[in-house]
């Protein structure tokens, strides 16, 4: 096994431990964590996969594929938390909105 | 009390100023519409200034956001309260004191009379008012007119002036959810969608080193324009 596996297996296996023990998450959720961690530790132990999916996708270099699906995946992620932000966001204002007009000081006062 | 020139008594219209750390000019800002008698709703969009303090010595309905949440959420919270208060016409007016108090009864008109739900303060309407305007910002407004219509549909002399007079039923339909200076544009999607009528007037604005200080930067027009693509995305 070559150094650069020592390093990447482990990784994602405590990876996993702290995500499966750590986060409450929905069951499709933690199924598309695990696919996710069992397709990149066998894309770790047998690169030349990456290599063979590449070519039947048209793509060529394995590693020309695997930075596109970083990307799409990338940008899923920045959206996804982005709509969550935003979903806070709201919440957050109407919590201050809502204090602010029952502390609402009249004139008169 | 004195009745405005649309024959409405100034304690039913609700001018909202929307304030965040304007602790230097929000007295100077105000003293104006209170003289004038009308109602005014500050709400202090969680100054660290001491504008809330200064707020205590005015004769105003005062309002705090305990954190600062952006331009739009303030406007939005003075609108909510305003309507609760019995408001029959709302104005938006800025804190930074970059409005003429008088121009809220030019806007009033059209909407008191029934011409127009919604009236819009304009700054390119007349040239001695264009004139005001820095060159640098004339450039960067006029660009915004054109990718404001090209967001909302509406093709106006002036996309983002904060002077505005609202009718009582129009305030009730709006819900802003921008919080940030993005609510300009918003706020215009939400007159098309609800097939406000609109009615546009020349206003003046005062453009001191201390507005300008406050105005806009380029890059935040920037952001607005992400802002509100990516609202359109995720409705």
């Amino acid at each position: 096994m070559k150094l650069i596996q020592l390093i990447l297996i482990p990784s994602i296996l405590i990876f996993m431990v702290i995500y499966f023990r750590r986060f409450r998450t929905l069951l499709v959720d933690r199924l598309l964590v695990l696919g996710l961690c069992l397709v990149t530790a066998a894309l770790v132990v047998r690169p030349e996969w990456s290599v063979v999916l590449a070519k039947a996708l048209g793509v060529g270099r394995g590693v020309d594929l695997l930075f596109y699906l970083g990307f799409v995946g990338v940008s899923f992620f920045c959206l996804m938390l982005w709509s969550k932000q935003r979903d806070l966001d709201a919440r957050l204002t109407e919590i201050a909105r809502t204090q602010a007009m029952d502390r609402a000081r009249d004139p008169q006062a | 009390m004195a009745e405005t020139g649309a024959g409405i008594p100034p304690k039913d219209i609700f001018v909202i100023v929307p304030a965040h750390n304007e602790g230097e000019v929000l007295a100077a800002t105000l003293k104006p519409l209170l003289q004038a008698s009308y109602s005014v709703v500050v709400v202090d969009d969680g100054s660290k200034d001491g504008t809330w303090q200064i707020l205590a010595k005015m004769p105003v309905y005062a309002l705090r956001h305990p954190v600062n949440l952006g331009q739009g959420a303030a406007l939005q919270t003075g609108m909510t309260f305003a309507l609760r208060k019995g408001a029959r016409f709302l104005a938006h007016f800025d804190a930074d004191g970059q409005h003429r108090p008088q121009d809220i009864a030019a806007l009033l008109e059209p909407v008191a009379n029934g011409e127009a739900d919604v009236a819009l303060g304009s700054r390119f309407l007349r040239s001695l008012d264009e004139r005001e305007v820095p060159l640098g910002r004339r450039i960067i407004l006029k660009t915004a007119i054109v990718v404001n219509a090209l967001l909302t549909g509406l093709w106006l002399s002036d996309a983002h002036n904060g002077l505005r007079v609202l009718s009582r039923e129009a305030a009730a339909q709006i819900h802003l959810r921008e919080n940030g200076y993005a609510h300009a544009s918003e706020i215009m999607i939400q007159i098309r969608h609800l097939k406000l009528r609109i009615a546009e007037r020349p206003v003046r604005v005062h453009y001191s080193r201390y507005t300008r200080a406050k105005g806009q930067s380029l890059w935040n027009a920037f952001n607005i324009v992400i802002d509100l693509l990516l609202r359109r995305v995720f409705k």
